[in-house]
């Protein structure tokens, strides 16, 4: 179930946009599967379609994922990710590669972090969430637990 | 779909309101705030067609309210005061209901007080509060409206249950594009589920915006300012404050204008953060002087 914080101070929107985008990175919602409809989400989360709409009009933007009149809206190719989005990503990553090595950290353990990850080893969790509040009670849940369950079964 | 225009509402020499003016779209949610006494009931008093104006007019569908059964057939309400006649029960009212409203859906309300788990053979005054709201409102949405008017509909609710009502509440909008305008005070749960804002203050509309104008339109800046420099004069602030050497600034404009202009100054540092509704209207009623007071006791 997609859960949101409602302490968090970006806009709902934008929130729901980040963890739909996780969801279809880490392949837990795959290439081609189904997104929730709008109406859908709207009503389990309790909040306005608008919202939703926004969220999955960014989305599709930035070509996460892309919809079929008259059926819905599904993920779409990663390697379709817009270049809008990978410019923002690198602006953010300008910026916390100055921070760092402001702070005096050595760039060669910069790029050997850089290489570890392209060639495919995890480097650990990502940063902790806040609390967060999932819709109590709601009906048919999307099931967006599944990215958690697949690391357990990974630390088994 | 609900039009105020130049609303002006006299009780015994008390202007309760004052040339109003307020727009709901059809089919959006609009959200009613503003300080108590600000005149919110009475506004939606007009829209139902319980006061008449002492001049202006109120049409839902172009059509004005007052006294018109055929409009009100449209409309269903909550009021912050729910009436029950006295010994009646859940059952007897969805009657009382079928026989006032023609759309009324025998078959959707049986739905929906079995998934609020409601005993339709109870006395209804033995409900508690919750209960009784929640019977409220799955007789409001069994009646099929065109428009909801919701006054404080989940006030003394637990959280589970307020909830349960604002998720039925987008449904009905989401499926149906049922238009509705409800008045809170919590601004937090009306965030999430509004898409239109109207802020009133003495009986007058202070700030009618869509949800999206109005945070896109407004932010929180938090700057350090290099010696020997300020804000940019272009910047409209709404408010201001200090402590040590961090500034934080509410000021008009979106985020990115806002962070140009700062940009431009050249801060030893800044950070812009979007506003909440709450802190919306905060920062607009301070600026008309309904503002936190420091009470000394």
């Amino acid at each position: 179930m997609i859960s949101l914080n409602y302490r968090d101070p970006r806009p709902i929107y934008e929130q729901l946009e980040e963890k739909l985008r996780r969801l279809i990175l880490s392949g837990a919602i795959g290439e081609g599967e189904k997104l929730p409809s709008v109406r859908e989400l709207a009503s389990q989360l309790a909040i306005n379609p608008n919202t939703i709409q926004r969220a999955y009009r960014e989305l599709e933007q930035n070509g996460f994922i892309y919809s079929v009149p008259g059926k819905g809206s599904f993920a779409g190719k990663l390697s379709g990710v817009d270049e809008g989005r990978r410019k923002e990503l690198r602006d953010k990553l300008l910026a916390i590669w100055t921070e760092l090595l402001q702070l005096g950290e050595n760039p060669e353990s910069l790029i050997a972090l850089l290489k570890q990850i392209a060639m495919g080893d995890s480097v650990g969790g990502g940063v902790p969430d806040a609390p967060e509040v999932t819709a109590a009670g709601a009906p048919k849940a999307f099931e967006a637990g599944t990215a958690a369950k697949k690391e357990e079964k990974r630390n088994d | 779909m609900i039009e105020v225009r130049n609303l002006r509402k006299t009780f015994d020499g008390f202007v309760a309101l004052d040339d109003l003016n307020l727009t709901v779209p059809s089919g959006a949610v609009y959200g009613l705030v503003g300080p108590n006494g600000a005149g919110k009931s009475t506004v939606i008093r007009h829209i139902t067609g319980i006061f008449r104006p002492d001049s202006g007019t109120v049409t839902v569908d172009s059509q004005p309210v007052y006294e018109n059964p055929a409009v009100k057939s449209g409309i269903a309400y909550i009021p912050d005061d729910i009436f029950y006649f006295p010994s009646s029960n859940l059952l007897d009212m969805a009657k009382f209901y079928k026989g006032t409203y023609e759309n009324f859906d025998m078959k959707l309300y049986e739905e929906l007080r079995k998934s609020f788990n409601l005993d339709p053979k109870t006395q209804i005054r033995r409900f508690s509060k919750g209960m009784q709201k929640q019977a409220a409102f799955l007789l409001a949405i069994a009646s099929r409206p065109k428009v909801l008017v919701l006054d404080e509909p989940v006030d003394g609710l637990d959280p589970v249950m307020r909830r349960q009502v604002w998720g039925l509440m987008i449904q009905d909008v989401a499926q149906h594009g049922t238009t509705v305008l409800v008045s809170s005070h919590n601004l937090r749960e009306l965030e999430d589920v509004c898409d239109h804002v109207g802020i009133l203050h003495k009986g007058k509309m202070l700030l009618e915006r869509t949800l999206d104008e109005l945070q896109d339109n407004v932010v929180k800046a938090q700057i350090v300012f290099r010696e020997g420099t300020d804000l940019p004069e272009s910047l409209q602030v709404l408010h201001r404050s200090k402590v040590g050497k961090v500034d934080t600034a509410i000021i008009r404009g979106n985020q990115e204008r806002v962070g140009a202009a700062l940009n431009a100054i050249n801060p030893i540092f800044f950070d812009l953060v979007p506003l909440t509704l709450e802190e919306v209207f905060v920062y607009e009623l301070g600026g008309v002087d309904y503002e936190v007071k420091n009470v000394v006791l």
